[in-house]
């Protein structure tokens, strides 16, 4: 049953799947576009070099968002394309149906977390670093791998959830600039969104795997 | 003899201009039930309330002996669904599709599946998107049939398809009946087409049961018939009738439930019975259909 939920997933969404994976590699290797040998290299063009890759770096978070959304609303394209009548007439429950779906996606995210893994260790391998600057590749992937989880999470919830919920989600999000709105004419200096996005962006909020340095190579 | 379906008072409501007020519906087992309906009558809603698909706002359901929706997922595996919309996965293949359905229901029959894909001619290495209205509406025959169900629900299956489709979809159908004790409930419109497989027959007309009953009574037991010097009122007819039209001194009634021998009911009123003419199903239908928005005076 999960073999066929599996296939028919990738069956779907091989082709953006096979191309973030190609992204994935790609992102660490950007991190050594400069390449070369860093060895002996004064102390200023280890440090110029670092930056750039840690610049570099903060596209891997963006782009497990991206992965997160495409899996995580990819998952239930099918079914919501046939209104989900195919689903609901299976002989399964709806949660283990829904358990089905999230592992199945899940399997599909490992592509693209294994293809960044390969590209950090290839990245890592091509370049020479000069003692006192490693290089973390597994560290990098294990983090963007959190990151892929949790956004996949919160879009494959988005997707399965009904037009009410997503448009109380909206609702929200709608309410929060409108407060925002209503202080400032009232000459307020107190302002609600940036608040709610640094709970979530701070640990322990849920967004918060995203924020902070997102170094292949660091001291 | 039990039940396969058995609706007490089933209501739904979908927004202000749609309800199922009270739905009571009996489809014994074995049966071949036709569930007819005008557009918009229903028949899809009621369906999905069968199935689970709708959470109902009173009454009970039962399907194969189950209550409905505490036992769906037993319920589901003995129930062929053939929706009156495709709503398989698109990007995949006719083969896949088989696969992916075979994996859920522990009785498909993989043999027949591949056997009625060679009578149905469908190309298994074909993508559902690029099938045309017939192959999806076969492919769609073809999944609920192997699954050897107990109850086989089709919402108008032949909707939509060519003669030649709907033929060969009514002929499978009409052979995996023969072949075994499957309870049929197969919606439809077209009143022909259930004619020639259905042995018991309901009408729903806007969210309520015109009538149900079995289909030989349906066929036989509505007439037409003209009738001169009328009596003042039909009270007491061992008869219904259904709409009473006049026709200079005579009027033309539309009867449901006659029998020859009802002739001296009439004789006894004074009334004189000048013709009595076999109507076919769709016209039935139709009375049906304006006797239970207008009942005669």
């Amino acid at each position: 049953m999960y073999k066929q939920i599996l296939y028919a997933e990738w069956s779907a969404l091989r082709v953006p799947v096979l191309l973030l994976g190609v992204l994935a590699f790609a992102l660490p290797l950007l991190t050594v576009t400069y390449g070369g040998s860093l060895e002996g290299a004064p102390a200023g063009r280890v440090a110029q070099w670092l930056f750039a890759a840690q610049q570099i770096g903060l596209l891997i978070p963006g782009f497990a968002v991206l992965v997160g959304v495409l899996l995580g609303i990819g998952a239930w394209a099918s079914d919501h394309a046939g209104k989900h009548v195919y689903a609901l007439s299976l002989p399964v429950s709806r949660p283990r149906y829904m358990w089905l779906r999230f592992v199945a996606g899940l399997a599909l995210l490992l592509i693209p977390v294994a293809a960044l893994g390969v590209g950090a260790i290839v990245a890592a391998l091509s370049v020479s670093l000069p003692s006192g600057v490693h290089a973390y590749p597994l560290e990098l992937t294990a983090r963007f791998l959190m990151a892929c989880l949790v956004c996949y999470a919160i879009f494959f919830a988005i997707s399965i959830s009904t037009r009410r919920a997503a448009l109380a989600v909206l609702g929200v999000i709608g309410g929060l600039l409108l407060a925002d709105g209503l202080l400032a004419m009232m000459g307020s200096e107190a302002s609600v969104t940036p608040t709610v996005l640094m709970w979530l962006t701070n640990w322990p909020g849920p967004l918060s795997i995203l924020i902070g340095r997102w170094a292949l190579f660091d001291v | 003899m039990s039940n396969a379906i058995e609706t007490r008072d089933l209501a739904y409501r979908a927004g202000r201009h749609f309800a199922i007020p009270g739905l009571s519906l009996t489809v014994p087992e074995g049966a071949i039930y036709g569930f007819l309906g005008p557009n918009g009558s229903g028949k899809t809603t009621t369906i999905r309330l069968l199935l689970g698909m709708l959470r109902p706002r009173g009454g009970t359901v039962r399907v194969l002996g189950s209550a409905v929706p505490g036992e769906m997922a037993a319920i589901l595996a003995r129930t062929g669904y053939v929706p009156e919309r495709p709503h398989l996965y698109p990007h995949l293949t006719v083969a896949e599709a088989t696969r992916l359905h075979a994996a859920f229901y522990p009785s498909f029959d993989p043999a027949y599946a591949a056997e009625l894909q060679r009578g149905f001619g469908l190309p298994p290495g074909h993508r559902i998107s690029h099938l045309s209205k017939g192959e999806t509406g076969k492919l769609l025959v073809l999944l609920a049939l192997a699954q050897r169900p107990r109850l086989l629900v089709l919402d108008e299956p032949t909707d939509g398809l060519d003669p030649v489709v709907r033929r060969d979809v009514l002929a499978a159908l009409v052979d995996f009946c023969s072949r075994g004790s499957t309870t049929v409930f197969i919606s439809s419109h077209l009143v022909h087409e259930l004619e020639r497989i259905c042995d018991w027959v309901g009408v729903l007309d806007e969210g309520k049961l015109a009538a149900e009953l079995p289909m030989q009574d349906f066929k036989n037991g509505i007439k037409r018939l003209r009738v001169a010097h009328v009596p003042e009122t039909v009270t007491g007819a061992p008869f219904v009738v259904l709409s009473r039209e006049s026709t200079g001194s005579e009027q033309t009634w539309v009867v449901r439930g006659w029998e020859p021998r009802m002739a001296e009911w009439l004789g006894a009123a004074n009334a004189e019975l000048k013709e009595v003419v076999d109507l076919d199903l769709e016209e039935g239908f139709v009375e049906l259909l304006r006797a239970s928005r207008v009942p005669a005076a």
